[in-house]
C-alpha cells in the first residue's frame, strides 16, 4: 500500500502547515490496528490526541456544586414542554382539502386559458410565411408590379416629404417670429 | 448574544475548561478550582457578556489566565504526580496489549506536560480540541502569525522527544 499522501500530511503536521480537517485525517488513519513500521512510531502520539478530548473528569456532582454556589435549585427539572389540546371542527378540519380542491381549479383554470392562448398565437402565426419560395404572384404582370410599386413608393415619398416641409416650416416661424 | 443561562451555555463547557487547566498548572485538584472560579467569574459578568460573540472562546481566555497565574507560582514543578494514566484506549483485545498502549500513551501525555505552558496550552487548543488558528489566536490573546510560529515550534519539540523516546 502507498503511505505517500499520509507522509505527506505527517511532514506538514510537523511543519504546522496542515488544516484541521487534515489532522483529522492523520488522526482516522492512525487508529488503525495495523500500521507499516516507520508510521507506527508516532501512533500514540495521535491516539492519544483522540482519547486526551474525550475526557470527562468532571461529573454531575460538580454540576450540582456550582449551582447551589450560584442559588439555583440542583434538581431542577429540564425546561417542560407545554402542550395545549385544541378542538378541531369539522370545516378546519377539512380546510385543507378545500385548499387542494382551490389550487387544482386555478391550476385548471390558467391551464385552459393559456392553451386557449397558445392556439390563437398558432393561428396568427400560420399567417405569416416567410418562405419566398411558397408566395405567389398578386399580379398577371410584371410591369403591374412594377406600377403598383412605383405608386406605392411614391405615395410614401409625399406622405415624408409633406411631414419635413412641415417640419421646417414650423423651424422658419420660430426663427423669424 | 442572549442571555446567559448557567446550567445550558456554562456548565457544558466545564470538561473543556478543566483539560485546559490541568494541562497548564497539571494538577487536578488546582484545575478543578480554575474551572469554578471561570465559571463563577463568567457567571457574575453575565450581564456585560452580551456583546460576546463566541462564549467558549472567552471562557477558554478566563481559564486560561487564571491557571496560568496559579501555575506561576509552582513553575519548577513541570510534570504531574497525580495525574491519572489512560486506560480508555482499547484498540486490541489482548489485555497485555492494551497494557503496552496504556503505557504508550502516559508517556506521549508526559511529553505533552514537559512542554513549556504556551507550547503545552497551545497543543491542547488545537491538536486536542481541534480548534482553528484564529480561535486559538482569540484564546492566547495574540496573532495568527504568532500562533503559527509557536505552533510550529511546539509540533518539532513533540516530534523529537517522541523519537527520543
Amino acid at each position: 500500500m502507498d503511505y505517500k499522501y499520509i507522509e505527506q500530511l505527517l511532514e506538514r503536521y510537523w511543519e504546522a502547515t496542515t488544516t484541521p480537517q487534515e489532522e483529522t485525517i492523520l488522526r482516522t488513519f492512525f487508529s488503525q490496528d495495523v500500521l507499516p513500521e516507520h508510521l507506527a512510531q508516532y501512533q500514540p502520539l495521535f491516539v492519544y490526541e483522540q482519547t486526551a478530548a474525550t475526557e470527562q473528569p468532571l461529573g454531575d456532582d460538580f454540576d450540582r456544586r456550582m449551582l447551589e454556589r450560584i442559588g439555583q435549585p440542583a434538581d431542577e427539572a429540564p425546561k417542560k414542554v407545554v402542550v395545549k389540546a385544541q378542538r378541531l371542527t369539522i370545516a378546519s378540519r377539512l380546510r385543507p382539502l378545500f385548499r387542494a380542491a382551490a389550487a387544482v381549479a386555478i391550476v385548471a383554470v390558467l391551464g385552459t386559458a393559456a392553451q386557449s392562448a397558445f392556439r390563437q398565437t398558432d393561428q396568427t402565426n400560420e399567417a405569416w410565411d416567410y418562405n419566398s419560395a411558397s408566395y405567389a404572384d398578386t399580379y398577371q404582370h410584371p410591369e403591374e408590379a412594377l406600377d403598383a410599386l412605383d405608386a406605392g413608393l411614391a405615395e410614401i415619398s409625399d406622405m415624408l416629404n409633406s411631414s419635413t416641409s412641415a417640419d421646417s416650416l414650423a423651424n422658419n416661424e420660430d426663427v423669424q417670429p | 448574544m442572549r442571555q446567559i443561562d448557567f446550567r445550558y451555555d456554562l456548565l457544558p463547557l466545564k470538561n473543556r475548561l478543566f483539560r485546559l487547566a490541568l494541562r497548564i498548572t497539571l494538577d487536578r485538584a488546582e484545575a478543578e478550582d480554575i474551572v469554578e472560579d471561570t465559571l463563577l467569574r463568567v457567571w457574575s459578568k453575565r450581564d456585560e457578556l452580551e456583546e460576546v460573540e463566541n462564549l467558549e472562546a472567552f471562557c477558554l481566555t478566563i481559564c486560561r489566565n487564571l491557571a496560568r497565574d496559579r501555575s506561576a507560582k509552582c513553575e519548577a514543578q513541570n510534570v504531574s504526580l497525580d495525574a491519572q494514566p489512560y486506560d480508555t484506549v482499547d484498540l486490541s483485545p489482548d489485555p497485555q496489549a492494551q497494557l503496552e498502549q496504556a503505557e504508550r500513551l502516559e508517556q506521549v501525555r508526559r511529553i505533552f506536560d514537559s512542554l513549556p505552558e504556551r507550547q503545552r496550552t497551545i497543543l491542547q487548543l488545537r491538536d486536542i480540541e481541534g480548534k482553528s488558528v484564529r480561535e486559538t489566536a482569540d484564546i492566547m490573546q495574540t496573532s495568527e502569525e504568532n500562533i503559527k510560529v509557536m505552533l510550529h515550534r511546539a509540533r518539532q519539540a513533540l516530534r523529537q522527544r517522541l523519537l527520543a523516546q
